[in-house]
Formats: C-alpha cells, structure tokens, sequence
C-alpha cells in the first residue's frame, strides 16, 4: 500500500516538473493562420495540468483515509488520471516537435508551399484530436482505449513527420539552399521526440529494448522523452499489482520509447521478459479487470455511491471537483442495483427496508446529531466503505454524470 | 469479483444451506455460537463474496420477528456494530476523532435497526450521550447488564 502510494507520489512529481516547464511556445516564426496550432499546444497542456491537479488531490485524499480498500478505490480513480498526463505528455512532446519542424520550414525554406504546410499540420491536428478527447474525456474506459491505441497513433505521426521532413529536404535541395538552413533542418529531425520512434533498424529491436531496460538508469523523463529503466519498470509493476494503472497502458508507452511502433505489432506484443518485469500476468490482469469497473460488466449503468438527490449536502462536506460525488460511481448488475435499493425478495425481515440511499443518509445525518458537529469528507468516506463491504458493492469508482 | 454474486440466484436458500452446512438450524444459531463477531465476518463465513452482511442483518431480523425477540436483535447488532470498531472496548473520548468514529458507530446503529424500534433507539442513544460508559466496556452480546438498562425487553 505505501509503495503504492510513494510510485505513484514520485510519477506525479516527474509528470509535475515536465508540466511545470512549458515548452517555449512563443518567439517563433509562426503566426497569422499558424496560431491556432500554437493555441493546440497551451490546450493540451492545460489538459495535463488539469489531470495531474486531480490526481494529487486524489492521491493526497487516499493518504488519509484509514480504510484500505476506499485508499485503493481513491488510487485506482488516479491511475486514469495519470494515464492521460502520461499520454498527453508524449502528445504535447510531438505536437511541440511539429511545430519546431513547421517554424524551421517557415523561416529558412522560402520555396516551400506556406499553404501545403498549414494543410499538413491541419491533418497532424485531426489525428491527434480523438485521441486527446479522450484522454481528456475523464472516463476510465475511453482513456484506457486513447491508451492502448497511442502506438499506433505514434507510428502515423512519425509516418507523417518524416514525410514533411523529407520533402521539404528535397525542396530546399531543389532551391539549392544554403547549408545553414539544411542544418536547422537537422537539428530539429535531432531533438525530436519522435526520433525514437523514426524507423531505425526494426528487426533487432525487442533485444535492445530488453537490453535497455536493464542497463539504462536515471529518472522517469529525461527532456521530452521517458526512459525506461529498471528503477521506473518497478514503479510501474506496483501500479499494475494494485490494479492502479493497467498493462495496455504501460506496454503502450513501453512501445512507443522503444521505437517499436513502426512496427506492425499488436499493441500488446511486447516481449515476454519486459511482460514477466512488468508483472503481466493472468491474475494481474484479471484483477485489473476487476478493479477498473468490474469484470464482464464494462457496460453495465453507472450509479452514484453518495446520493445525488443530497448533492448540496455532501458540498458542505468537501466533496467538490476531483472528489465530487460523481467521481463516485459505480457500475452494478442490474439486479444487484434493484436489491440495494429495495427491490428482490432478499430482505427476509419485514421491518427494515435496507434500501441503500436512505440507509447511507440516516448513518450520516444520525451521526453527525451523535457527534454534534459536521462529518469531514474522509469520515464520510470511510463510512461509504464500509456499508459498501456490507452491500458488497466493489470499491472500483468510475466517474459518472449528475442529473 | 464484481460484488454482483451475493444478489444473484435464490439468495434466501444460499444463506441457509450454508448456516445448515456449518451445523445450524437458524442464522440466530449462528450468530449466538459467535458472539461479537461483526456481521460482516459473519457473511464472509457463510459466503466469501456471495453472501453479504445486509442479507445477514435481514434473516436475523426476519427470526427475531418470529420469535418476538426483535429488541434482543437489535441490542446484538450495536454488539456486534462496537466490537467492530473498537475491538478494545469503549474509547476514552480523548479526541475529535474517537467521538466521530462513535458517533459513526451509533448513527450505524440507527440506520441498521428496523422502523419498528427507531424511535426506542434514539432513548437509547441519549441514554448514553447523558451517562457514557466506563471506558473499556465490552458488551459479548445481546445480554449484556448495561445495554438492558437502556434497552430493556418488552415483547416478553
């Protein structure tokens, strides 16, 4: 459980730094029609500022609850948090490398086309657009999905940088540019984010990657880009085991910094010694299963834990933006949902209905007659988790929508 | 896991051929042969996943109606309610917290009792607000001295 929570602690920080150090987004040649690609850049970061934000408030909350199974409950709410901060790193990092790419062109390639640029940066932005919906969608499963598709994502960005690389390559060759500018050009292809992942020489690969993750050291980002070391491959094998982020997710990202996404794996493929490191295995991925939104029931409807109609009620008592109440959703079977709320033929004793949302606001508000003051959150919390163990209602919160 | 197996199937018959398993002609059996215990370990005895406690709290109640024996039921659920949460006996009130964890315990007693005897708890509730117990004290069931003072049976 701590070292749950300390992994987790120390990707927010990295996440944190990155964030905190916005690329330089101004000063540069492009303007005009160009700025709206500038203001894509400051959108997604305000994306994963947003993320993060919330992800510490959940993890802050989590540290302070005294009951186990609502502190998992709250630090699986943050895993998808700190999914789309993740994927939405490595998006800004590569709509940053375009950007530098598209500025260079603009200030040393007169010949070429101002207009098949714009067009060509207009078709990146459609690609990336879904995929940051997503990730900014807040629902587990559309994150998870932006997720485990990034790889293949990535290799159509790369796709795409190295076509407007070459190109505008040969039009400057055409033009007979001087060499200074061909080194701007380079230099950008250099620092790229993207340069990972720019074809090298694929066949060997999954062996360096597997080499790589033994030898390589250092913290979880370096610049714009993660490495994947053994200190790092922990962190995330403890995430995966408490079911806080899944193993999509990673193999995702695992895939991309390993360069491998030219290639035309599943997403999954990844090789089974980084698999085995990461903890992959069927139990780990069953318990994922279970933890996210209940095995076998992704679509089964969302319902509040704290009662919407007392929406105000819990305000009072903090629960408000990352912990809002909706945060608190769960998704039941239809009968377990009609049980818990007084439908079935479950309740042999005739005098106590056992409906849930009258049984969850007489604790409280009896409680709070007993102790002559107003419950705090994490009391409240703690409370939910242990009726919801007596309505054996899973502690994996999903977020949902208010009426 | 999704929580989903304790409402599925005929709930009623699960819960007693289980109790019948462990050598128990009533859940009330049951429950006496272990006093104190919590009802969620009770559940978690009969079932793993697919009981659950409220199924447990409902059959005893069910019992206890025909036997005319509900005061004595919900005398044992604040029993088992206190074991729970403070497994050494009632808190010295030394903090905030420790009242809120109480208070959680006797506002838990109120919502897990029938409507029948609501009103007869919150006398009880203020019974003990006026005169608390000692610190230390630990009822082991429903015939404990104290919880009959403040609430005594009257179906007898």
């Amino acid at each position: 459980m701590g070292e749950v929570k300390g992994s987790l602690g120390r990707v927010e920080t990295a996440f944190s730094k990155l964030a905190a150090r916005p690329p330089a987004l101004g000063g540069w040649g492009l303007n005009g029609v160009f700025t709206r690609y500038l203001d894509q850049g400051s959108k997604q970061l305000t994306l994963l500022h947003g993320e993060l934000g919330s992800a510490t408030t959940l993890t802050d909350a989590a540290s302070e609850i005294g009951d186990t199974d609502m502190e998992l409950g709250l630090l699986r709410m943050a895993g998808p948090k700190l999914q789309a901060a993740l994927f939405g790193t490595l998006l800004l990092a590569t709509w940053v490398d375009f950007l530098h790419l598209a500025d260079a062109v603009l200030r040393h390639c007169p010949m070429c086309s101002v207009e098949k640029l714009f067009v060509d940066l207009h078709r990146v932005q459609g690609m990336m657009e879904p995929t940051l919906m997503d990730l900014a969608s807040h629902d587990p499963e559309r994150v998870e999905a932006a997720a485990t598709a990034m790889p293949e994502l990535m290799g159509k960005l790369t796709h795409e940088f190295n076509t407007l690389h070459q190109e505008t390559r040969s039009t400057m060759k055409l033009g007979g540019q001087v060499i200074a500018a061909m080194q701007a050009m380079e230099m950008v292809t250099l620092i790229s984010t993207l340069k990972m992942s720019l074809p090298r020489v694929p066949p060997s690969a999954p062996a360096t990657l597997g080499v790589g993750l033994v030898m390589s050291s250092g913290g979880v980002m370096v610049g714009s880009r993660m490495v994947v070391s053994a200190e790092w491959v922990e962190m995330m094998r403890r995430l995966v085991h408490a079911g806080v982020i899944s193993v999509p997710a990673v193999s995702a990202a695992v895939l991309i910094h390993g360069g491998q996404v030219m290639m035309a794996q599943a997403p999954q493929d990844l090789p089974r010694g980084v698999r085995d490191a990461l903890g992959d295995g069927p139990e780990v991925r069953g318990m994922h299963e279970t933890g996210r939104a209940g095995a076998g029931m992704p679509d089964a409807p969302k319902h509040h834990v704290l009662p919407q109609e007392h929406r105000e009620w819990f305000e009072l008592r903090g629960f408000k933006g990352a912990m809002d109440i909706d945060q608190f959703c769960v998704r039941l079977e239809q009968s377990h949902h009609e049980a818990i709320h007084g439908g079935g033929n479950w309740k042999l004793g005739r005098t106590w209905p056992g409906e849930w949302n009258r049984m969850i606001m007489e604790v409280l508000r009896e409680a709070e007659v007993e102790a002559g003051r107003m419950l705090t959150r994490n009391e409240i919390l703690k409370e939910a988790a242990k009726r919801m163990r007596d309505y054996r209602i899973p502690m994996s919160f999903t977020p949902g929508r208010g009426r | 896991m999704s929580g989903g197996e304790a409402w599925r199937g005929n709930i009623r018959a699960r819960l007693y051929e289980r109790v019948r398993a462990r050598g128990h002609d009533s859940l009330t059996a049951f429950a006496d042969a272990r006093p104190a215990v919590p009802l969620y370990a009770l559940a978690d005895e009969l079932g793993g996943d697919d009981v659950a406690a409220v199924q447990v709290l409902s059959a005893l109640l069910y019992e206890a109606e025909q036997r005319k024996q509900v005061t004595r039921f919900v005398r044992d659920v604040l029993v088992r309610e206190l074991s729970e949460r403070f497994p050494k006996g009632w808190p010295a009130m030394l903090d905030d917290a420790i009242r809120g964890e109480v208070a959680m315990a006797l506002g838990s007693w109120s919502a897990y009792t029938p409507d029948t005897h609501k009103e007869r708890v919150r006398q009880a509730r203020a019974a003990l607000r006026a005169s608390p117990p000692p610190p230390g004290w630990r009822p082991l069931g429903p015939d404990d001295e104290l919880l009959r003072t403040i609430l005594p049976d009257e179906e007898a």
